[in-house]
């Protein structure tokens, strides 16, 4: 009875212990740790399967992580250490990218590191950010984490058979059908009014002259007086936009507390 | 006292007319041709002899109820016989009877006579192609209105014109905005300066036209304009002779304000646009003073077509000089709506297929 008990409570210890962390295959991390219980348990495995297929066949860790709380670390404080401290990475260059999601302030990071940092440039990562933000801000977790993956899939392939997505080579956006048509017939309806309108007013051709320019004695006009005053002036000022550094491309880096180079991007959903 | 006079041809006896193709009077019957010159002496002549016609009926027939002839006047046309009846401002028309053009001497008697006419120098016809032209594309216009095409009456008519010599002192100030834009490494900096803009002078008008017919709409007669005044001669009668007159029946005094405001308006154009090189311009001050000079009378030609249809008038006119011709036309709601939804799928249909290729690209 007591070895019973014993059993159980170290069961349960193991539980709480690590709650929601799945060991992936052949590695000592997860690569999905949903410290924040974002996902259902089905939900957390079909992620974690395509994160694991995606890692291992691109030899490039691909990670998830959400949080409650942060700790009072920076967001990239945060994602940069849970990378160097968890071990993710492939070969000496740690090749990997990680995605933190914090409920505490609704924080994102990416974070990338050794090869990570040359796939995912700074205007790749604004794309890629761009993709699965909306899904993410309507609280679609998985959608979210799905699409991220099958981008960062996406953005390996590219860099390893060409050059990395970057300014002037970013993925196209999907053709928006319902937007773009939504413009065009308001667009259309804009412009047929205006013709139409104006072929209208072409047939009422009864109208009074405001004027009698037609009526002035030739070279009859004399200016007697033309002064030019100069009264007041004033000056506005607005601060010039500096332009972003994003524009020359390719990733900026930074050094993590454990003296890791990572490259990353983030901000609020 | 009104007595009709009559344009007989010295040749043949015939009712002779003005014929604008010519700018001659012509004999339709023996096609004789007349100098506008010669006849301003026959007219003369004809003058001294107008004691001896005095055939006016004062008095209207006993059936007339009173004031039933109030308006009216009634001539009689000295070649049938015929009672010709025309309201108190008719002063060229044609017998009902014989159709011979008649013109009522007494209407341009004294200070009724104008100063200048501006005789007609188009037809009938074109005036008919004017208002086919004028039918052309417009896609708006309904079909059964194009196509019946009826016209109810066409006639010429010399409308009476006041005309205004007028001179315009003006004195004006405007308030007036320049703009510079420049930049430095850390901002972009606006300069807005302020001006005074003062401007004064003169600017003279001749001949500004108003209609001194109350049955003419001011609108329409505004609308016909401008006229070409030098082709404008010395009034003789004979030049009304085929066509319809009116004397005028609102004065100089009543026109003159409707001539001042337009005067006014195109006094202020004209120093607004001496104003130059501003980015915003807003008159703050305007002072015209205006010294008008001689009223001259005038008549001046005019086709008026009418149609009617769905039971509204359309009234059309063209300038009798010009031929420039005005008039609303009836707008086919069902067109408009066809015209709107389809330019609506056309146009929405090609900027959705550009934002394709624009994606594509």
């Amino acid at each position: 009875m007591k070895k019973r008990i014993s059993v159980l409570l170290f069961m349960l210890l193991c539980c709480l212990s690590f709650p929601m962390v799945v060991f992936a295959d052949g590695e000592n991390t997860a690569r999905l740790v949903d410290k924040a219980g974002l996902l259902t348990s089905s939900e957390e495995s079909r992620v974690l399967a395509l994160l694991n297929e995606i890692s291992d066949r691109q030899r490039l860790d691909v990670v998830v992580v959400t949080a409650d709380t942060l700790d009072g670390k920076t967001p990239r404080a945060y994602a940069d250490d849970f990378y160097d401290e968890n071990g993710y990475g492939f070969g000496t260059g740690r090749d990997g990218v990680l995605l933190l999601v914090s409920m505490e302030d609704r924080d994102w990071w990416i974070s990338t590191s050794g090869y990570g940092i040359t796939v995912f440039t700074d205007a790749g990562m604004d794309y890629l950010s761009d993709q699965f933000l909306p899904a993410l801000g309507e609280g679609s977790y998985e959608e979210a984490f799905t699409c991220f993956a099958r981008l960062c899939d996406q953005f390996i392939t590219q860099a390893r058979t060409d050059a990395p997505y970057d300014i002037g080579a970013l993925p196209k956006m999907p053709f928006q059908a319902g937007v773009n048509l939504g413009g065009s017939l308001l667009a259309g309806l804009f412009a047929a009014g205006i013709i139409t309108l104006a072929m209208r007013c072409s047939m009422k051709s009864v109208r009074s002259q405001p004027a009698a320019a037609a009526y002035v004695k030739r070279g009859s006009m004399h200016v007697t007086e033309s002064r030019d005053l100069f009264l007041y002036s004033h000056i506005d000022r607005k601060v010039r936009q500096k332009e972003s550094s994003a524009s020359h491309g390719g990733s900026r880096t930074h050094t993590s507390s454990s003296g890791r180079t990572h490259g990353g991007r983030g901000g609020k959903f | 006292m009104a007595q009709l006079q009559e344009y007989k041809c010295p040749c043949c006896g015939g009712a002779i007319a003005f014929d604008s193709s010519i700018q001659k009077m012509k004999c339709p019957y023996c096609d004789t041709e007349f100098e506008m010159e010669a006849l301003a002496g026959y007219d003369r002549e004809l003058k001294n002899e107008q004691p001896d016609q005095m055939d006016w009926e004062v008095s209207a027939a006993p059936e007339w109820q009173a004031g039933e002839t109030e308006g009216l006047r009634t001539y009689l046309c000295k070649s049938c016989g015929g009672e010709i009846i025309g309201d108190e401002n008719t002063a060229a028309t044609s017998c009902p009877y014989c159709g011979n053009p008649v013109v009522m001497m007494g209407q341009f008697a004294g200070a009724l006579r104008p100063d200048y006419v501006i005789p007609f120098k188009l037809d009938k016809k074109a005036a008919k192609d004017a208002l086919n032209r004028h039918y052309k594309n417009k896609p708006f216009l309904p079909k059964v209105f194009k196509n019946q095409n009826h016209i109810d009456e066409i006639k010429g008519v010399y409308v009476p014109f006041w005309l205004f010599d007028a001179k315009a002192e003006a004195k004006l100030r405007y308030r007036a905005t320049r703009v510079r834009r420049w930049s430095d490494s850390n901002y972009h900096y606006t300069q807005t300066s302020y001006y005074a803009v003062m401007r004064a002078g003169s600017i003279g008008f001749e001949r500004v036209p108003v209609d001194g017919s109350s049955q003419m709409p001011d609108d329409l007669m505004e609308s016909i304009e401008p006229f070409d005044f030098s082709e404008a001669v010395d009034f003789q009668t004979a030049y009304l002779a085929g066509y319809l007159a009116d004397k005028y029946d609102v004065d100089a005094q009543q026109s003159i304000e409707r001539a001042n405001e337009r005067v006014k308006k195109s006094t202020q154009d004209s120093f607004r646009e001496t104003v130059q090189g501003y980015v915003t311009v807003l008159p703050e001050s305007t002072n015209v003073q205006l010294h008008n000079g001689k009223a001259h009378y005038a008549l001046y030609p005019v086709w008026i077509l009418n149609t009617t249809w769905k039971g509204t008038k359309y009234t059309f006119a063209m300038n009798g000089q010009t031929g420039k011709l005005v008039g609303d036309l009836p707008v086919d709601n069902g067109a408009f709506a066809g015209w709107l939804f389809g330019l609506w799928g056309i146009i929405s249909a090609a900027a959705f297929g550009i934002s394709y290729l624009m994606w594509l690209l």
